[in-house]
């Protein structure tokens, strides 16, 4: 781990653009003028519903499809004229890629290794050490048609960083693994990130973009809806402002705060706590006031009082429906 | 360097899914059977004979081999990891193609031999005209498994569903593997080793030609 983590000390990626990178299948619009820019250390969450087009523009940044229109650029070179040297820099985790089911572990990342170049005797040791980061080292002779999909998932992650990449391309490297393999793999990813190598990964789970982004695009039928960092996305957006009270045990609850101006509505699921929705257009200082003076005046006794930030998931789904204004 | 790191591991590959043990083992033990089992020839050869059953049966396997592995390694996106790397497209298939051909090649050296073994202990010698036609048939085997091998390539790559590829492979391969036998059989002045040397070069490389193009275009 140690050592894996020193490997990357070296890195010469500056940025990554795409500039209105449209790619149409015969009838099929799958992503149309799709346009983001990756500096050195980001850690892009891809986020958006199956069919969105997430895996088709990550095929086109690791020279899978070849076929678009649109610029794309890495350290401002055009991608498309300069594949071979570019792809040294490049790590891919396919989504959903099968390997020949009569290689090893270790004889599918050997071949894969001399296949990017590496010195054989550098590559074992690498092997090695990958393995033992991900946790299958003890399975490497193991034939891979002998292997569970997390294990799968888990070769497809190792297999994308044995050439050291500058630039990490995840599609769902978190899907199919256990609780454990996922806190490791999201903590290799941060370490990454750490030390300058820039990840752009796509995932259906939000909580995990959350955690690990530091920039996301909502990407939805081809578009990208919206690209920032997580704290922008949630600033940005207006109609999730929720105010929550919480009231002490031995106090009442309070009534009649759905009369105050700019409550939408009122919910009470919880014991003891109270989630004000306000509507769009409140005036966010002037209704919390109303609601402080009422709570006041019925002398209910608080053991907090807040506004909730809407989760990436709030506003996901507000992208993705397309009621955002 | 890429090239030779592929082949070795396409013929690993054969080696390990029993492909090569199947061929090696089964072909010679198919030519001890006919042995016992052939009809009555009237001197005429037993190698002869097995070398143009070879032809036939090497054609299909090699036409099948070729279609089946490349469609469905397609269909599981087993080659995104491949080019995703300083590989050439063309290298995975001119790989493929030799990995097969060779293995066959090899299939049939040892069920030749075996065949010469039996002709040498049942005729009691082996004349030169025997072999000038032992060589004939050879060259026409080899241009023919040629021919399978690259139609096998061609609709490997450009048939999605793996049974269609085999079977129209399979088919379009034997009809087409003939143009290295029939001409020489109705045009007295042909020379059938030359011809099927010139046929078995020739249109394996434009069908190599071919798919390659196409599997360059091809989005993965």
């Amino acid at each position: 781990m140690e050592h894996y983590d020193d490997t990357f000390a070296e890195n010469n990626f500056n940025n990554l653009k795409f500039q209105n990178v449209t790619k149409k299948y015969k009838t099929t619009l799958a992503v149309k003028n799709v346009s983001f820019e990756l500096k050195k250390g980001d850690i892009f969450g891809y986020i958006g519903p199956n069919g969105a087009g997430k895996t088709t523009t990550i095929k086109i940044m690791v020279g899978l499809i070849k076929d678009y229109s649109g610029e794309y650029y890495i350290n401002g070179k055009r991608f498309i004229e300069n594949v071979d040297k570019i792809t040294n820099i490049l790590g891919y985790h396919p989504q959903d890629t099968g390997f020949q089911s009569w290689r090893t572990i270790n004889h599918a990342l050997y071949t894969f290794g001399r296949l990017s170049g590496i010195d054989k005797e550098i590559l074992r040791k690498r092997i090695q050490l990958l393995l033992n980061f991900v946790g299958l080292y003890e399975f490497k002779d193991k034939k891979i048609k002998h292997l569970s999909s997390g294990m799968v998932q888990k070769l497809r992650l190792a297999q994308a960083l044995l050439n050291l990449p500058k630039i990490l391309i995840l599609d769902e490297p978190l899907s199919g693994l256990d609780p454990t393999s996922r806190f490791q793999v999201k903590s290799l990813i941060k370490l990454l990130a750490q030390k300058e190598i820039t990840i752009l990964f796509s995932s259906h789970i939000l909580s995990d973009v959350e955690d690990i982004a530091n920039k996301i695009g909502i990407l939805n039928q081809g578009h990208i809806m919206k690209i920032g960092t997580p704290r922008q996305l949630q600033e940005q957006f207006q109609v999730g402002k929720i105010i929550e009270i919480i009231y002490m045990e031995h106090s009442k609850m309070c009534s009649g705060l759905e009369n105050i101006q700019g409550i939408e509505k009122i919910e009470e699921n919880l014991p003891l706590t109270q989630l004000l929705y306000l509507q769009p257009n409140a005036d966010l200082e002037m209704t919390s006031q109303d609601v402080l003076m009422t709570i006041l005046k019925q002398k209910c006794i608080i053991q907090s009082f807040r506004f909730l930030k809407p989760s990436l998931e709030n506003v996901y789904l507000k992208y993705i429906e397309g009621d955002f204004e | 360097m890429n090239f030779f790191i592929l082949f070795f591991d396409e013929l690993r590959g054969f080696y390990r899914s029993k492909v090569m043990i199947v061929l090696w083992i089964g072909l010679p033990i198919l030519t001890i059977i006919m042995h016992f089992f052939q009809p009555d020839t009237q001197d005429f050869p037993f190698s002869i004979i097995i070398s143009i059953v070879l032809s036939t049966i090497g054609g299909t396997l090699a036409s099948a081999m070729l279609s089946t592995s490349l469609a469905s390694e397609i269909n599981e996106k087993v080659y995104d990891l491949f080019l995703i790397r300083p590989v050439k497209r063309i290298t995975i298939l001119i790989c493929k193609f030799f990995a097969v051909y060779i293995c066959l090649i090899i299939a049939i050296i040892i069920s030749l031999s075996l065949g010469l073994l039996i002709d040498y202990i049942s005729i009691g010698g082996i004349t030169e005209i025997f072999l000038d036609t032992l060589f004939e048939s050879l060259a026409i085997t080899l241009a023919s498994i040629a021919i399978s091998c690259s139609i096998g390539l061609l609709f490997g790559i450009t048939i999605s569903s793996v049974p269609v590829a085999a079977i129209l492979s399979v088919y379009i391969g034997n009809q087409l593997s003939a143009l290295s036998i029939i001409p020489s059989l109705f045009l007295d002045p042909l020379n059938p080793f030359l011809f099927a040397a010139i046929i078995g070069l020739s249109v394996p490389l434009i069908l190599i030609g071919i798919s390659s193009i196409l599997f360059q275009k091809k989005d993965f």
